[in-house]
Protein backbone atom coordinates (compact mmCIF):
# COMPACT_ATOMS: atom_id res chain seq x y z
CA UNK A 1 0.00 0.00 0.00
CA UNK A 2 3.04 2.12 1.02
CA UNK A 3 4.90 2.24 -2.30
CA UNK A 4 1.46 2.22 -4.50
CA UNK A 5 0.63 5.92 -2.72
CA UNK A 6 4.64 6.31 -3.13
CA UNK A 7 4.42 5.37 -6.53
CA UNK A 8 1.23 7.81 -7.04
CA UNK A 9 2.91 11.02 -5.13
CA UNK A 10 5.97 10.30 -7.86
CA UNK A 11 3.92 9.92 -10.43
CA UNK A 12 2.33 13.62 -8.73
CA UNK A 13 5.21 15.22 -8.91
CA UNK A 14 6.33 14.36 -11.81
CA UNK A 15 3.63 15.40 -13.62
CA UNK A 16 3.28 18.90 -12.06
CA UNK A 17 6.92 19.20 -12.88
CA UNK A 18 6.63 18.39 -16.29
CA UNK A 19 3.64 20.54 -16.98
CA UNK A 20 5.77 23.99 -15.17
CA UNK A 21 9.06 23.04 -17.11
CA UNK A 22 7.35 22.81 -20.05
CA UNK A 23 4.77 25.75 -19.62
CA UNK A 24 7.98 28.07 -18.67
CA UNK A 25 9.62 27.25 -22.37
CA UNK A 26 6.53 27.76 -23.99
CA UNK A 27 6.51 30.67 -22.81
CA UNK A 28 9.73 31.37 -23.68
CA UNK A 29 8.69 30.39 -27.22
CA UNK A 30 5.71 32.91 -27.29
CA UNK A 31 7.72 35.65 -25.72
CA UNK A 32 10.32 35.31 -28.36
CA UNK A 33 7.89 35.57 -31.29
CA UNK A 34 8.84 31.75 -32.57
CA UNK A 35 5.32 31.12 -33.55
CA UNK A 36 4.72 28.74 -36.84
CA UNK A 37 1.59 31.03 -38.14
CA UNK A 38 -0.13 28.57 -40.34
CA UNK A 39 -0.06 25.62 -37.60
CA UNK A 40 -1.55 28.67 -34.92
CA UNK A 41 -4.46 29.00 -37.45
CA UNK A 42 -5.40 25.44 -38.01
CA UNK A 43 -5.47 25.15 -34.31
CA UNK A 44 -7.38 28.17 -33.90
CA UNK A 45 -9.86 26.77 -35.91
CA UNK A 46 -10.08 23.51 -34.28
CA UNK A 47 -9.96 25.21 -30.50
CA UNK A 48 -12.87 27.85 -31.47
CA UNK A 49 -14.92 26.68 -34.25
CA UNK A 50 -15.16 22.85 -34.07
CA UNK A 51 -15.83 23.31 -30.06
CA UNK A 52 -18.43 26.07 -30.23
CA UNK A 53 -21.56 23.58 -30.51
CA UNK A 54 -20.63 21.46 -27.75
CA UNK A 55 -19.56 24.48 -26.14
CA UNK A 56 -23.54 26.50 -26.54
CA UNK A 57 -25.01 23.70 -25.83
CA UNK A 58 -23.69 23.04 -22.13
CA UNK A 59 -24.04 26.94 -21.10
CA UNK A 60 -27.09 27.15 -22.66
CA UNK A 61 -28.96 24.09 -21.10
CA UNK A 62 -27.01 24.97 -17.56
CA UNK A 63 -28.70 28.35 -18.19
CA UNK A 64 -32.30 26.38 -18.41
CA UNK A 65 -31.27 24.77 -15.79
CA UNK A 66 -30.70 27.29 -13.38
CA UNK A 67 -33.33 29.98 -14.49
CA UNK A 68 -36.44 27.78 -14.64
CA UNK A 69 -35.45 26.84 -10.80
CA UNK A 70 -35.28 29.98 -9.92
CA UNK A 71 -36.96 32.59 -11.91
CA UNK A 72 -40.29 31.44 -11.21
CA UNK A 73 -39.58 30.79 -7.72
CA UNK A 74 -38.25 34.42 -7.50
CA UNK A 75 -41.50 36.12 -9.24
CA UNK A 76 -43.20 34.14 -6.33
CA UNK A 77 -41.42 36.08 -3.43
CA UNK A 78 -41.83 39.53 -5.05
CA UNK A 79 -38.34 39.73 -6.61
CA UNK A 80 -38.95 39.35 -10.50
CA UNK A 81 -36.66 42.27 -10.95
CA UNK A 82 -33.78 40.78 -10.08
CA UNK A 83 -33.91 37.27 -12.08
CA UNK A 84 -32.20 38.95 -15.01
CA UNK A 85 -29.66 40.44 -12.90
CA UNK A 86 -28.94 37.02 -10.79
CA UNK A 87 -28.63 34.82 -13.90
CA UNK A 88 -26.84 37.43 -15.97
CA UNK A 89 -24.23 37.55 -12.70
CA UNK A 90 -24.22 33.50 -12.76
CA UNK A 91 -23.71 33.59 -16.26
CA UNK A 92 -20.49 36.36 -16.59
CA UNK A 93 -19.31 35.41 -12.94
CA UNK A 94 -19.45 31.53 -13.15
CA UNK A 95 -21.63 29.57 -15.88
CA UNK A 96 -19.96 31.04 -18.52
CA UNK A 97 -16.34 29.74 -18.29
CA UNK A 98 -16.40 27.35 -15.95
CA UNK A 99 -19.24 25.25 -18.40
CA UNK A 100 -16.82 26.26 -21.38
CA UNK A 101 -13.62 25.20 -19.55
CA UNK A 102 -15.06 21.47 -18.91
CA UNK A 103 -16.83 21.94 -22.56
CA UNK A 104 -13.46 22.30 -24.07
CA UNK A 105 -11.95 20.10 -21.85
CA UNK A 106 -13.64 16.88 -22.99
CA UNK A 107 -13.31 18.50 -26.60
CA UNK A 108 -10.14 19.61 -27.01
CA UNK A 109 -8.13 18.84 -23.60
CA UNK A 110 -8.66 14.99 -24.14
CA UNK A 111 -8.03 15.00 -28.24
CA UNK A 112 -4.84 17.08 -27.72
CA UNK A 113 -3.83 14.79 -25.51
CA UNK A 114 -4.67 11.62 -27.02
CA UNK A 115 -3.19 12.95 -30.35
CA UNK A 116 0.43 14.26 -28.56
CA UNK A 117 0.43 10.91 -26.60
CA UNK A 118 -0.17 8.81 -29.94
CA UNK A 119 3.06 10.33 -31.47
CA UNK A 120 4.71 9.63 -28.22
CA UNK A 121 4.13 6.31 -28.35
CA UNK A 122 4.74 5.55 -32.65
CA UNK A 123 7.88 7.87 -32.04
CA UNK A 124 7.25 10.59 -34.06
CA UNK A 125 8.37 13.13 -31.03
CA UNK A 126 11.68 11.20 -31.62
CA UNK A 127 12.04 12.02 -34.91
CA UNK A 128 10.99 15.57 -34.31
CA UNK A 129 13.86 16.05 -32.08
CA UNK A 130 15.95 13.99 -34.38
CA UNK A 131 15.62 16.36 -37.27
CA UNK A 132 16.69 19.07 -34.83
CA UNK A 133 13.26 20.56 -34.39
CA UNK A 134 12.44 21.14 -30.92
CA UNK A 135 9.33 19.63 -30.15
CA UNK A 136 7.91 22.37 -27.51
CA UNK A 137 8.45 25.05 -30.22
CA UNK A 138 6.39 22.97 -32.51
CA UNK A 139 3.52 20.81 -30.34
CA UNK A 140 2.99 23.02 -27.58
CA UNK A 141 3.25 26.59 -29.14
CA UNK A 142 0.77 27.18 -31.59
CA UNK A 143 -1.53 24.44 -29.26
CA UNK A 144 -1.31 26.18 -25.86
CA UNK A 145 -1.46 29.97 -27.80
CA UNK A 146 -5.06 28.89 -29.39
CA UNK A 147 -6.29 28.26 -26.10
CA UNK A 148 -5.03 31.41 -24.86
CA UNK A 149 -6.94 33.27 -27.99
CA UNK A 150 -9.61 31.42 -28.46
CA UNK A 151 -10.82 30.57 -25.08
CA UNK A 152 -11.83 34.16 -24.03
CA UNK A 153 -14.03 34.03 -27.51
CA UNK A 154 -15.53 31.27 -26.92
CA UNK A 155 -16.71 32.54 -23.37
CA UNK A 156 -18.05 35.80 -24.23
CA UNK A 157 -20.53 34.31 -27.08
CA UNK A 158 -21.27 31.14 -24.67
CA UNK A 159 -22.16 33.66 -21.66
CA UNK A 160 -24.01 35.92 -24.00
CA UNK A 161 -26.04 32.75 -25.25
CA UNK A 162 -26.39 31.85 -21.90
CA UNK A 163 -27.48 35.14 -20.44
CA UNK A 164 -30.30 35.04 -24.25
CA UNK A 165 -31.31 31.49 -22.95
CA UNK A 166 -31.89 32.79 -20.02
CA UNK A 167 -34.28 35.21 -20.83
CA UNK A 168 -36.09 33.21 -23.52
CA UNK A 169 -36.39 30.73 -20.64
CA UNK A 170 -37.50 33.79 -18.04
CA UNK A 171 -40.34 34.56 -20.22
CA UNK A 172 -41.22 31.49 -20.90
CA UNK A 173 -42.06 30.31 -17.55
CA UNK A 174 -43.36 33.32 -15.77
CA UNK A 175 -44.57 36.31 -16.73
CA UNK A 176 -41.81 38.82 -16.58
CA UNK A 177 -41.04 39.96 -20.66
CA UNK A 178 -37.49 40.55 -22.21
CA UNK A 179 -37.73 44.54 -21.27
CA UNK A 180 -37.76 43.66 -17.43
CA UNK A 181 -35.11 40.41 -17.91
CA UNK A 182 -32.76 42.55 -19.62
CA UNK A 183 -33.41 46.09 -17.87
CA UNK A 184 -32.00 43.77 -14.74
CA UNK A 185 -29.30 41.67 -16.07
CA UNK A 186 -27.16 45.09 -17.17
CA UNK A 187 -27.60 46.61 -13.90
CA UNK A 188 -26.23 43.49 -12.37
CA UNK A 189 -23.06 43.56 -14.87
CA UNK A 190 -19.87 45.24 -14.15
CA UNK A 191 -16.86 45.98 -15.91
CA UNK A 192 -15.00 44.35 -13.29
CA UNK A 193 -17.02 41.10 -14.33
CA UNK A 194 -16.55 41.34 -17.68
CA UNK A 195 -12.92 41.77 -16.70
CA UNK A 196 -12.66 38.93 -14.40
CA UNK A 197 -14.49 36.47 -16.75
CA UNK A 198 -12.18 37.13 -19.66
CA UNK A 199 -8.82 36.92 -17.37
CA UNK A 200 -10.53 33.77 -16.28
CA UNK A 201 -11.06 32.37 -19.51
CA UNK A 202 -7.55 33.06 -20.68
CA UNK A 203 -5.92 30.85 -17.64
CA UNK A 204 -8.19 28.23 -18.20
CA UNK A 205 -8.04 27.91 -22.37
CA UNK A 206 -4.01 28.31 -21.74
CA UNK A 207 -4.00 25.69 -19.11
CA UNK A 208 -5.90 22.81 -20.73
CA UNK A 209 -3.55 22.87 -23.69
CA UNK A 210 -0.84 23.22 -21.43
CA UNK A 211 -1.66 20.79 -19.27
CA UNK A 212 -3.54 18.36 -22.39
CA UNK A 213 0.02 18.36 -23.91
CA UNK A 214 1.89 17.68 -21.12
CA UNK A 215 0.22 14.51 -20.15
CA UNK A 216 0.17 13.55 -23.90
CA UNK A 217 3.92 14.47 -23.91
CA UNK A 218 5.44 12.23 -21.00
CA UNK A 219 3.47 8.97 -22.51
CA UNK A 220 4.76 5.53 -22.68
CA UNK A 221 3.29 2.56 -23.66
CA UNK A 222 1.41 1.78 -26.10
CA UNK A 223 -2.66 2.03 -26.19
CA UNK A 224 -2.79 1.74 -22.93
CA UNK A 225 0.11 4.40 -22.35
CA UNK A 226 -2.64 6.53 -24.52
CA UNK A 227 -5.40 5.75 -22.61
CA UNK A 228 -3.54 6.93 -19.52
CA UNK A 229 -2.06 9.82 -20.56
CA UNK A 230 -5.91 10.97 -22.12
CA UNK A 231 -6.98 9.99 -18.46
CA UNK A 232 -4.72 11.97 -16.92
CA UNK A 233 -4.80 14.91 -18.87
CA UNK A 234 -8.91 15.37 -18.53
CA UNK A 235 -8.36 14.94 -14.62
CA UNK A 236 -5.77 16.89 -14.28
CA UNK A 237 -7.45 19.72 -16.24
CA UNK A 238 -10.50 19.71 -14.15
CA UNK A 239 -8.75 19.97 -11.12
CA UNK A 240 -7.03 22.91 -12.30
CA UNK A 241 -10.10 24.83 -13.79
CA UNK A 242 -11.53 24.67 -10.33
CA UNK A 243 -8.22 26.06 -8.63
CA UNK A 244 -8.26 28.50 -10.58
CA UNK A 245 -11.69 29.56 -10.40
CA UNK A 246 -11.09 29.51 -6.42
CA UNK A 247 -7.85 31.93 -7.03
CA UNK A 248 -10.37 34.18 -9.00
CA UNK A 249 -12.92 34.42 -6.67
CA UNK A 250 -10.64 34.70 -3.63
CA UNK A 251 -8.93 37.31 -5.46
CA UNK A 252 -11.81 39.50 -6.59
CA UNK A 253 -14.87 38.72 -4.72
CA UNK A 254 -14.36 38.22 -1.08
CA UNK B 1 37.04 8.09 -38.37
CA UNK B 2 33.11 8.96 -38.54
CA UNK B 3 31.42 7.66 -35.54
CA UNK B 4 33.35 6.63 -32.55
CA UNK B 5 32.55 5.21 -29.79
CA UNK B 6 34.53 4.68 -25.88
CA UNK B 7 33.57 3.05 -23.02
CA UNK B 8 29.65 3.75 -23.42
CA UNK B 9 27.71 2.31 -20.76
CA UNK B 10 23.87 2.59 -20.29
CA UNK B 11 21.94 1.72 -17.28
CA UNK B 12 18.16 1.37 -17.04
CA UNK B 13 16.44 0.37 -13.83
CA UNK B 14 19.77 -0.83 -12.22
CA UNK B 15 20.73 -3.39 -15.30
CA UNK B 16 23.32 -2.69 -17.76
CA UNK B 17 21.89 -2.38 -20.77
CA UNK B 18 25.16 -1.24 -22.58
CA UNK B 19 27.82 -2.41 -20.19
CA UNK B 20 31.50 -0.43 -21.71
CA UNK B 21 31.19 -1.08 -25.33
CA UNK B 22 33.71 0.62 -27.75
CA UNK B 23 33.39 0.05 -31.72
CA UNK B 24 34.54 2.63 -34.86
CA UNK B 25 32.24 3.30 -37.72
CA UNK B 26 34.68 4.85 -40.53
CA UNK B 27 33.34 7.26 -43.20
CA UNK B 28 31.33 5.61 -46.02
CA UNK B 29 31.43 2.40 -43.97
CA UNK B 30 27.75 0.54 -42.62
CA UNK B 31 28.06 -1.43 -39.52
CA UNK B 32 25.13 -3.76 -38.14
CA UNK B 33 24.61 -4.19 -34.92
CA UNK B 34 23.12 -7.42 -34.34
CA UNK B 35 22.20 -9.34 -31.47
CA UNK B 36 18.64 -10.66 -29.74
CA UNK B 37 15.77 -8.90 -29.00
CA UNK B 38 16.61 -6.69 -25.67
CA UNK B 39 20.46 -6.39 -26.48
CA UNK B 40 20.54 -3.12 -26.38
CA UNK B 41 20.78 -2.66 -30.22
CA UNK B 42 18.37 0.15 -30.81
CA UNK B 43 19.63 2.13 -27.71
CA UNK B 44 22.88 1.98 -29.19
CA UNK B 45 21.49 4.07 -31.34
CA UNK B 46 19.07 6.27 -29.30
CA UNK B 47 22.68 7.59 -27.25
CA UNK B 48 24.48 8.08 -30.50
CA UNK B 49 22.25 10.35 -32.03
CA UNK B 50 21.15 12.08 -28.68
CA UNK B 51 17.24 10.69 -27.49
CA UNK B 52 18.97 9.82 -24.05
CA UNK B 53 21.54 10.48 -22.29
CA UNK B 54 24.60 7.92 -21.63
CA UNK B 55 25.41 6.88 -18.17
CA UNK B 56 29.30 6.95 -18.98
CA UNK B 57 31.74 6.98 -22.32
CA UNK B 58 32.03 8.89 -24.70
CA UNK B 59 30.24 9.10 -28.35
CA UNK B 60 32.49 11.09 -30.95
CA UNK B 61 30.64 11.51 -34.57
CA UNK B 62 32.07 13.68 -37.65
CA UNK B 63 30.46 17.03 -37.96
CA UNK B 64 27.13 17.12 -39.95
CA UNK B 65 23.90 16.05 -38.97
CA UNK B 66 22.47 12.28 -37.71
CA UNK B 67 19.64 10.81 -39.54
CA UNK B 68 17.58 8.32 -38.15
CA UNK B 69 15.04 5.97 -39.75
CA UNK B 70 12.61 4.41 -37.07
CA UNK B 71 11.62 1.14 -36.78
CA UNK B 72 8.19 1.92 -37.73
CA UNK B 73 9.20 4.65 -39.49
CA UNK B 74 7.72 7.18 -37.34
CA UNK B 75 5.82 9.42 -40.33
CA UNK B 76 4.14 12.33 -38.84
CA UNK B 77 0.97 10.92 -39.90
CA UNK B 78 -1.17 14.41 -39.68
CA UNK B 79 1.17 15.76 -42.82
CA UNK B 80 1.46 13.96 -46.36
CA UNK B 81 4.35 12.59 -48.09
CA UNK B 82 5.75 16.17 -49.15
CA UNK B 83 5.48 17.50 -45.59
CA UNK B 84 6.65 14.68 -43.76
CA UNK B 85 10.19 14.63 -46.17
CA UNK B 86 10.15 18.71 -46.12
CA UNK B 87 9.75 18.71 -42.60
CA UNK B 88 13.13 19.48 -41.40
CA UNK B 89 13.85 22.46 -43.82
CA UNK B 90 10.61 23.52 -43.17
CA UNK B 91 10.73 24.19 -39.47
CA UNK B 92 14.76 23.55 -38.53
CA UNK B 93 15.75 27.28 -36.97
CA UNK B 94 18.90 27.15 -39.38
CA UNK B 95 17.49 26.08 -42.10
CA UNK B 96 13.51 27.29 -42.64
CA UNK B 97 14.12 30.44 -44.48
CA UNK B 98 16.80 29.01 -46.78
CA UNK B 99 14.11 27.34 -49.04
CA UNK B 100 11.84 28.75 -51.46
CA UNK B 101 8.61 26.54 -51.75
CA UNK B 102 9.97 25.72 -55.46
CA UNK B 103 13.31 24.62 -53.95
CA UNK B 104 11.23 22.05 -51.29
CA UNK B 105 9.03 21.02 -54.18
CA UNK B 106 12.14 19.81 -56.11
CA UNK B 107 14.14 18.81 -52.97
CA UNK B 108 11.03 16.87 -52.17
CA UNK B 109 10.67 15.22 -55.77
CA UNK B 110 14.63 14.32 -55.90
CA UNK B 111 14.30 12.45 -53.11
CA UNK B 112 11.18 10.56 -53.71
CA UNK B 113 12.54 9.28 -56.73
CA UNK B 114 15.98 8.36 -55.01
CA UNK B 115 13.53 5.79 -53.36
CA UNK B 116 11.91 4.95 -56.14
CA UNK B 117 8.32 6.95 -55.31
CA UNK B 118 7.72 9.73 -57.50
CA UNK B 119 4.14 10.67 -57.46
CA UNK B 120 3.20 10.33 -54.07
CA UNK B 121 3.70 13.65 -52.58
CA UNK B 122 -0.21 15.00 -51.60
CA UNK B 123 -0.62 11.30 -50.20
CA UNK B 124 -0.70 10.89 -46.58
CA UNK B 125 1.17 7.80 -44.72
CA UNK B 126 -1.98 6.08 -43.49
CA UNK B 127 -2.55 5.42 -47.69
CA UNK B 128 0.85 3.58 -47.91
CA UNK B 129 2.12 0.16 -47.42
CA UNK B 130 5.16 -0.28 -44.57
CA UNK B 131 7.26 -0.92 -47.33
CA UNK B 132 6.12 2.72 -49.38
CA UNK B 133 6.24 4.29 -45.32
CA UNK B 134 9.84 2.55 -44.54
CA UNK B 135 11.14 4.44 -48.29
CA UNK B 136 9.76 7.42 -47.18
CA UNK B 137 11.60 7.52 -44.00
CA UNK B 138 14.96 7.32 -45.52
CA UNK B 139 13.53 10.38 -47.73
CA UNK B 140 13.14 12.36 -45.01
CA UNK B 141 16.29 11.04 -43.30
CA UNK B 142 18.27 11.99 -45.94
CA UNK B 143 16.55 15.69 -47.00
CA UNK B 144 19.52 17.50 -44.90
CA UNK B 145 22.86 15.16 -46.33
CA UNK B 146 22.98 13.70 -43.16
CA UNK B 147 26.88 12.57 -42.70
CA UNK B 148 25.89 9.55 -39.93
CA UNK B 149 23.07 7.38 -41.32
CA UNK B 150 20.92 5.11 -38.13
CA UNK B 151 18.63 2.41 -39.11
CA UNK B 152 16.24 0.94 -36.48
CA UNK B 153 15.44 -2.48 -37.49
CA UNK B 154 14.86 -1.13 -41.07
CA UNK B 155 13.00 -4.72 -42.52
CA UNK B 156 11.28 -5.56 -39.45
CA UNK B 157 7.96 -6.69 -40.40
CA UNK B 158 8.46 -6.51 -44.01
CA UNK B 159 7.99 -9.54 -46.21
CA UNK B 160 10.41 -11.18 -47.98
CA UNK B 161 10.72 -9.18 -51.27
CA UNK B 162 10.02 -5.35 -49.76
CA UNK B 163 12.75 -6.42 -47.21
CA UNK B 164 15.36 -7.19 -50.31
CA UNK B 165 14.27 -3.57 -51.86
CA UNK B 166 14.77 -2.23 -48.33
CA UNK B 167 18.08 -3.52 -48.43
CA UNK B 168 18.96 -2.50 -51.52
CA UNK B 169 17.48 0.92 -50.89
CA UNK B 170 20.41 1.19 -47.60
CA UNK B 171 23.41 0.19 -50.03
CA UNK B 172 21.98 2.87 -52.66
CA UNK B 173 21.82 5.73 -49.91
CA UNK B 174 25.02 4.83 -48.90
CA UNK B 175 26.60 4.96 -52.22
CA UNK B 176 24.54 8.31 -52.99
CA UNK B 177 25.59 10.08 -50.04
CA UNK B 178 28.55 8.65 -48.71
CA UNK B 179 27.78 8.59 -45.17
CA UNK B 180 28.24 6.12 -42.20
CA UNK B 181 25.56 4.00 -41.50
CA UNK B 182 24.68 2.05 -38.33
CA UNK B 183 22.01 -0.89 -39.55
CA UNK B 184 20.39 -2.57 -36.26
CA UNK B 185 19.07 -5.76 -37.24
CA UNK B 186 18.89 -9.51 -36.49
CA UNK B 187 17.32 -10.61 -40.13
CA UNK B 188 20.41 -12.35 -41.65
CA UNK B 189 19.59 -11.17 -45.05
CA UNK B 190 20.14 -7.60 -43.96
CA UNK B 191 23.62 -8.05 -42.41
CA UNK B 192 24.91 -9.87 -45.47
CA UNK B 193 23.07 -7.21 -48.07
CA UNK B 194 24.21 -4.23 -46.40
CA UNK B 195 27.27 -4.23 -43.82
CA UNK B 196 30.44 -3.78 -44.19
CA UNK B 197 31.17 -4.95 -40.36
CA UNK B 198 28.92 -5.65 -37.66
CA UNK B 199 29.36 -6.04 -34.19
CA UNK B 200 27.19 -8.34 -31.82
CA UNK B 201 25.62 -7.44 -28.46
CA UNK B 202 24.79 -9.57 -25.53
CA UNK B 203 24.34 -8.77 -21.66
CA UNK B 204 25.20 -5.43 -22.58
CA UNK B 205 28.90 -6.43 -24.39
CA UNK B 206 30.16 -6.81 -27.77
CA UNK B 207 30.67 -10.97 -28.14
CA UNK B 208 31.80 -10.66 -31.64
CA UNK B 209 33.08 -8.33 -34.05
CA UNK B 210 34.30 -8.82 -37.64
CA UNK B 211 33.15 -8.78 -41.47
CA UNK B 212 29.63 -10.39 -42.17
CA UNK B 213 31.91 -13.38 -43.90
CA UNK B 214 33.58 -13.84 -41.03
CA UNK B 215 30.75 -14.17 -38.74
CA UNK B 216 29.48 -16.81 -40.77
CA UNK B 217 33.14 -18.69 -41.15
CA UNK B 218 33.55 -18.22 -37.07
CA UNK B 219 33.56 -21.36 -35.20
CA UNK B 220 32.35 -19.14 -32.14
CA UNK B 221 29.37 -20.12 -29.55
CA UNK B 222 27.76 -16.89 -30.03
CA UNK B 223 27.44 -16.58 -33.50
CA UNK B 224 27.06 -20.56 -34.49
CA UNK B 225 23.98 -19.95 -32.35
CA UNK B 226 22.98 -16.78 -34.12
CA UNK B 227 23.74 -18.07 -37.60
CA UNK B 228 21.68 -21.29 -36.90
CA UNK B 229 19.47 -19.07 -34.73
CA UNK B 230 19.37 -22.26 -32.11
CA UNK B 231 18.15 -22.09 -29.00
CA UNK B 232 20.96 -24.33 -27.72
CA UNK B 233 24.03 -21.96 -26.97
CA UNK B 234 25.52 -19.37 -24.43
CA UNK B 235 22.99 -16.90 -25.13
CA UNK B 236 19.29 -16.88 -23.67
CA UNK B 237 16.59 -14.58 -24.13
CA UNK B 238 14.85 -12.87 -21.38
CA UNK B 239 12.07 -13.89 -20.69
Amino acid sequence: MFRAFGNQFTDFVTTLGAIIENGFITLKYIIMGQIERKELMDQCVRFGISSLPITLSIVGMTSIIVTSQVASEMVKQGGGNFVGLLVSILIVREVGAVMSGFAIISMIGSSLASEIATMRVTEQIDAIQVLKVNPIRYLFVPRVLSGIIMMPLLVIIASAFGVITGAVTTTLTTELTYKAYFDSAWIGIYMKDLSVCLLKSVAFGGTIALISCSCGYQASGGAKGVGLATNKAVVWSLVAIVIWDLIFSITFFF
Amino acid sequence: MSIKVRNLTKIFDEIKVLDDISFDVADGETLAVVGFSGSGKSTVLKLICGLIEKDAGEIITSEGDIAMVFQYSALFDSLNVADNISFALRERRDLRNKYSEEDLKEIVSQKLELVGLGGIERKFPSELSGGMQKRVSFARAIVTEPKTILYDEPTAGLDPISSTLIEDYIVRLQQETNASSIVVTHQMSTITRTANRLIMLYNGKIVFEGTPEEMLRADTPYTKQFVTASLEGPMHMVS
